[in-house]
């Protein structure tokens, strides 16, 4: 009893007993997520306040008259009359990886049930991107698992590559098969002790979306072996507008403490449109003047400063960015999806036609870039799919003219039967991202064209076979191709011996 | 409900108009009201209560209300209010309220800003602190 009792005085003993100064507001309205406070004169914009019952908000419109705060809680506890206080600080997250493998909300706090996260350090929500001098050119790749994307539209650490598309193309399925992809390369290249290896962490951003949906990519980076490299923030759409507008920067604020650690980190914004949605919901609320579409006139700028946060900085590390937006119809005029495009590095625009004809992933080719480009590549894909943009550009053109004609010369069949059975070799089922030295294998068949004798719905089937034999009976020649990152002499006639090998196998099979 | 723009522009004019050497003039803001009696704008209502909330907020700017309990001197008072006059930079009336909740010390304040130093409220911080 008489510890307990020291336990109390020491706690008083260290409560402040100086005057104690703030700086006070009166709720005058509260309503739709925001209040609106008479008083708090000292307060800044994006000063955090606090309400009754401990309940946080952000002051974001400084008038003469008043201040609009939005309010980060729960709302039915509050009313007219009810003080609210300054707080002298910033908006801030915990950081660092405590983190890793937890699901958490828009302020950092844990929502899966695991407990209490232990981290010593907190980055405020909203950051000055890094300025030019600080930062280093994009040229180390980040695998995305997929080839259509690894071999034709490559994305390097640092660089901000949107995925675009109508609902329902595959644009979440990307981005959690690259994360899946970053959790197996982690595993394999800690598991070698080299200690040049560095792992990329993720963070998955989610806005706006069902909380089925977020369960469902849980369980899929959980059941993938990912979620230990993984943050999860979730700003669901049940979620009030406030917590959803901050979500994405409160994962910046969590890529970015891996970022200047040294340490490489992925970040998905899934998705954007909900987040300049739930923006435009809040500034009309705060009747701040609305532009095209009702957005508020900053609406470039609520991007613009996200995304500029992902970087490689000199001698520290990257944070790669994938936003996601959904477009209506397909249209990638529109205001936001164009807003986005002109911010990032590139995209890749997934197609419903595409989507709907069965090539899964539904990457329009045509549409696609990767501003990076072959700087983010390494030599051996350079090598195996260096020429096939070009190739497929060859194939498009030459299959629309086609279906009206019926008379085609020897060269130009051969031209589309090549872009069929490179169509057929770009399919991928979901949530099975290829490592990159099984693509190069992949790819190097079909330069020599192992694959062009097979009827074209074997094609696939053939490459799996191929992937699943290398896989099993080749792990040292994947170790070369992943370790040398080039194809050599020396490689290419290992590969040669190995598909010889296994077409012959898979002839007999077939 | 909100005043819209030009009832808020209306009645900062108004205030504007009550102000003497920059404080609040009693008699000014008896004319202020006579206006509004005899031209009667466009909502008035509204003008009268978005007007009547900046008159009061200015009242508040240039008072210190100070809270206490116990037995407080009246020299303490004049002296708070000789001090908040020279932190802000202008006269303050003091306007002690007697408050026994809050066990011990002294309250203060001065339109927005609060300086606190009673039993009551370290027990309050002592509840929130983890």
């Amino acid at each position: 009893m008489s510890s307990v009792l020291e336990q109390i005085e020491q706690q008083i003993e260290r409560l402040q007993t100086g005057t104690v100064t703030k700086n006070v507001g009166t709720i005058r309205t509260v309503a739709d997520g925001v209040a609106i406070c008479d008083g708090l004169s000292d307060v800044m914009y994006n000063e955090m306040v606090e309400f009754p019952g401990g309940v946080i908000g952000v002051a974001l419109n400084l008038t003469e008259d008043d201040v609009g705060c939005v309010v980060l809680g729960d709302v039915s506890n509050l009313k007219e009359g009810d003080e609210v206080k300054t707080t002298g600080r910033l908006l801030s997250v915990p950081v660092g990886k405590p983190l890793l493998g937890r699901v958490v909300d828009a302020l950092g706090a844990p929502v899966d049930g695991k407990g209490p996260i232990e981290a010593k350090e907190t980055y405020p929500v909203e950051r000055i991107a890094p300025g030019i001098i600080v930062r280093k050119s994009v040229s180390q790749p980040l695998f995305t698992g997929i080839m259509a994307i690894d071999s034709m539209i490559p994305i390097g650490r640092g660089q901000r590559e949107l995925i675009i598309g109508d609902r329902g193309t595959g644009k979440t399925t990307i981005t959690v098969d690259t994360i899946i992809n970053q959790a197996k390369i982690n595993r394999v290249g800690l598991a070698s002790g080299d200690p040049d290896f560095r792992p990329v962490y993720s963070v998955y951003v989610a806005v706006g979306q069902k909380n089925s949906n977020i369960v469902r990519t849980v369980a899929a980076l959980e059941a993938a072996g990912a979620l230990e490299y993984t943050v999860i923030v979730a700003a669901p759409a049940a979620d009030n507008p406030a917590n959803q507008y901050l979500a994405p920067y409160s994962g910046a604020a969590i890529g970015e403490w891996f970022m200047e650690n040294g340490m490489d980190a992925l970040i998905v914004y899934d998705d954007l449109s909900k987040h300049a949605v739930a923006y435009r919901q809040i500034s009309l609320i705060l009747k701040r003047p609305s532009g095209r579409e009702a957005f508020p006139g900053d609406v470039f700028y609520l991007h613009s400063r996200l995304l500029e946060r992902a970087a490689r900085l000199d001698g520290k590390g990257s944070l790669t960015a994938l936003p996601i937006i959904e477009t209506l119809a397909g249209d990638v005029s529109a205001y936001i999806p164009t807003n986005v495009i002109s911010i990032t590095d590139g995209q890749i625009f997934l197609e419903t036609d595409l989507f709907n004809q069965g090539i899964r992933p539904a990457v329009s080719v045509g549409l696609s870039v990767s501003r990076v480009g072959s700087a983010a590549q390494i030599k051996a894909t350079k090598q195996v799919g260096g020429k096939l943009k070009g190739e497929l550009a060859q194939f498009r053109e030459l299959a629309a003219f086609a279906q009206f004609g019926s008379d085609l010369d020897a060269k130009t069949k051969a031209q589309l039967d090549r872009g069929n059975r490179i169509v057929e070799l770009f399919k991928q089922p979901a949530f099975n991202p290829i490592p990159i030295e099984l693509q190069a294998a992949t790819l190097w068949a079909m330069q020599k064209g192992y694959y062009d004798e097979l009827p074209l719905n074997k094609v696939m089937p053939a490459a799996i076979s191929l992937r699943e034999f290398f896989t099993t009976r080749k792990d040292e020649l994947l170790a070369a191709i992943r370790t040398k990152a080039a194809l050599d002499a020396d490689l290419e006639a290992q590969l040669k011996t190995a598909c010889d090998e296994w077409k012959s196998g898979f002839g007999a099979e077939g | 409900m909100a005043s819209s723009k030009k009832t808020s522009a209306l009645a900062r004019q108004l205030f504007k108009l009550s102000l003497e050497n920059g404080r609040l003039s009693e008699e000014r803001v008896g004319g202020v009201l006579a206006w509004v009696e005899k031209h009667r704008p466009a909502s008035s209502l509204a003008v009268l209560r978005a007007y009547r909330h900046l008159v009061e907020a200015e009242l508040n700017r240039n008072r210190a209300v100070i809270e206490y309990a116990g037995d407080v001197a009246s020299s303490v008072f004049a002296a708070i209010a000789a001090a908040m006059s020279r932190r802000f930079d202008r006269p303050i009336e003091a306007a002690p309220v007697a408050r026994p909740d809050l066990i011990a010390g002294l309250r203060v304040q001065v339109g927005c800003d609060i300086f606190e130093n009673t039993v009551a409220g370290r027990l309050a911080a002592l509840n929130t602190v983890s």
